[in-house]
């Protein structure tokens, strides 16, 4: 509001200001300041990773020059593609199965009620809390013996059942607010619940899958564990546990494990960029209102 | 609503069935409790063979002495003996005195939230890159951690340009000084969600509550006391839930990429104890014991949550 006292006459010669103007001036450059200096931590890792890959581990050692040569050798270290593509594709099965048993799940809980579905829905809800190393001895012995870490498929199941109690509680969380007179409405005019599902309910669930989908996508595209012992086969890794079995063999040169950071690294900054809306609804789900 | 328009369209009760309220047995109903049974049963299903039955299971492996070829029943006593060993509780305290990275983990996250909530020029920008380290893999944020710690790292250079060049610091190599870095990580790492959670509830706040204050004469500070604090009350305690719970659970990737637990059992955690004992020794009863520990802590703090949960209605 002060700053209107300013016409175009005075921008030669700086008006005088009052001692509550200079303060709140300066109150703002502080908090400029400040702020820049945050976004130079958060910064910190990107800068990080970009500047050391562009160097060779000697140029590191020394710290100064650069070179391409880590980004040119960085595929024989780190099969990156191989792991890209892993990591693609357990992703989007872990996510598919997630979205499907999660989503019919909620929407039974929502408007579907039997007997006893509220304390199926509170048992469901709780196993949001059990940590996966609560249940990693048992949990890798079965999956073990039914010869299912040699493939995709048991890192992918495990994925699942991790990922569908907090699905479930988001989706019932949801559903929620869908009247129930629509639901009636569409079973009155003989659609009955798969088409009230597919044609009805499906379009108005939008928000919430692209919410389960993003924050499951950078959940599992980031974890390390489950992959690392649920698939055996190192051809079968994804690019995160790629780059941690690399970093613990404490053999590579830095440049191009943080090379290998940063192309792992992209994929998840670029779902955040693109879909930062629904991460924050997913993570605030039911208790903004 | 409960009783939806569907539950009035009765149909006639067969004769001789025991009386029951009439709403729960129309044929619209039972269709949609069956369909509701129906849709929950893969989930369920998942969920049983996944999470519930290996709870079981992993009661059972607790008490034997299990290396993956032979199984001895121990019995109860196998608890008690973990009781007795060192290693376990020297790895507890390591979580504990974890947890003194809580306030920090905290207190940061409030105060860039206020910062981004005063919205000067360009504010949207900032928040995107406050944000930005809540999507990387804290694989990566620990090799840039580990990079950062270094003895030839970023902290040792920033002490050689501030004039400290006789201190260098070698945090990571040092059994007493190893879970500082760690806690530090951890920090950083849950900087992005907790700022996250905190501009939501500041975004839910009344900004006219606020300029009513500033009138009457509040300072700035007593107007953050006792008007945004105790607005942002529900945001603080799911975001120390989330806390808390990832400060026993989610730091197995930054330790294991960082420091393998080490120097010796200085920076081991609970989590990371159940992944060495059960694949680095092979002990997998033992294993199974320490992974059950753990469930037990977040019991507690599940019960925690679920009270905030309840508190809300």
């Amino acid at each position: 509001m002060s700053t209107a006292l300013v016409t175009p006459a005075h921008v030669a010669t700086p008006p005088k200001l009052t001692p509550r103007q200079i303060r709140r001036r300066v109150a703002r450059a502080v908090l400029l300041v400040v702020m820049i200096l945050v976004a130079g931590v958060m910064l910190y890792p990107f800068v990080v990773m970009l500047v050391t890959s562009f160097k060779t581990e000697s140029q590191y050692l020394i710290g100064r020059g650069s070179s391409l040569q880590s980004w040119k050798d960085l595929n024989q270290t780190l099969p990156i593609y191989q792991e890209l593509l892993n990591s693609t594709i357990i992703c989007s099965a872990s996510i598919f199965i997630v979205l499907v048993v999660g989503g019919a799940a909620g929407f039974a809980f929502a408007k579907l009620q039997f007997r006893g579905s509220n304390v199926v829905f509170l048992t469901v809800v709780s196993a949001m809390m059990v940590p996966l190393q609560a249940i990693l001895m048992p949990e890798f012995v079965n999956m073990a013996k039914l010869g299912l870490t040699t493939s995709y498929f048991g890192a992918v199941i495990v994925y699942a059942a991790l990922g569908t109690p907090f699905s479930i509680f988001l989706f019932t969380t949801y559903f929620r607010r869908i009247p129930d007179e629509l639901i009636e409405a569409g079973i009155v005019d003989g659609l009955g619940y798969t088409g009230v599902l597919t044609r009805l309910i499906l379009p108005m669930a939008l928000p919430a899958i692209a919410t389960v989908t993003v924050l499951q996508f950078i959940q599992i595209w980031d974890d390390l564990l489950v992959g690392l012992l649920f698939l055996q086969n190192p051809s079968q890794r994804p690019i995160t546990v790629g780059l941690a079995a690399l970093a613990a063999g404490r053999t590579t040169s830095i440049p191009e494990l943080l090379a290998g950071s940063l192309v792992s690294a992209l994929p998840a900054m670029l779902v955040y960029l693109g879909f930062q809306r629904f991460l924050i609804q997913g993570l605030t789900m039911g208790i903004d209102r | 609503m409960a009783i939806s328009a569907l539950d009035l369209r009765r149909t006639p009760r067969r004769a001789g069935s025991r009386f029951r309220p009439t709403y729960s047995t129309s044929l619209l109903t039972r269709r949609r409790r069956r369909m509701g049974l129906v849709l929950t049963l893969p989930a369920l299903v998942l969920i049983t063979l996944l999470i519930v039955v290996p709870i079981g299971q992993a009661v059972y492996y607790s008490m034997t002495e299990w290396n993956g070829v032979t199984t001895t029943w121990i019995g109860p006593s196998a608890w008690t003996q973990a009781f007795h060993n060192p290693t376990m509780w020297r790895v507890l305290e390591n979580n504990a005195l974890l947890l003194l990275s809580v306030p920090f983990a905290l207190g940061i996250p409030l105060c860039i939230a206020v910062l981004l909530h005063q919205k000067v020029a360009g504010w949207k920008i900032f928040r995107s890159i406050y944000f930005l380290p809540t999507a990387i893999s804290w694989v990566v944020i620990g090799l840039v951690a580990e990079h950062f710690f270094a003895y030839s790292g970023t902290l040792n250079s920033m002490l050689d340009w501030l004039g400290f060049s006789h201190s260098h610091t070698n945090l990571l190599g040092n059994e007493s000084t190893a879970l500082i870095a760690l806690g530090v990580t951890f920090i950083f790492s849950m900087i992005g969600t907790n700022t996250m959670l905190f501009l939501t509830g500041l975004a839910t706040l009344d900004p006219s509550q606020e300029e009513a204050a500033r009138i009457d004469g509040a300072s700035s500070w007593k107007i953050f006391r006792h008007i945004t604090i105790p607005h942002l009350t529900r945001f603080i305690q799911l975001a120390f839930v989330i806390t808390i719970i990832s400060a026993f659970s989610a730091l197995f990737s930054l330790i294991f990429v960082m420091t393998g637990g080490g120097p010796g059992y200085s920076t081991t955690t609970m989590e990371f104890l159940v992944y060495q004992t059960g694949f680095a020794q092979a002990q997998f009863g033992t294993a199974a014991l320490y992974g059950l520990i753990l469930f037990i802590i977040m019991c507690v703090v599940g019960v925690f949550q679920l009270r905030l949960l309840g508190a809300k209605d």
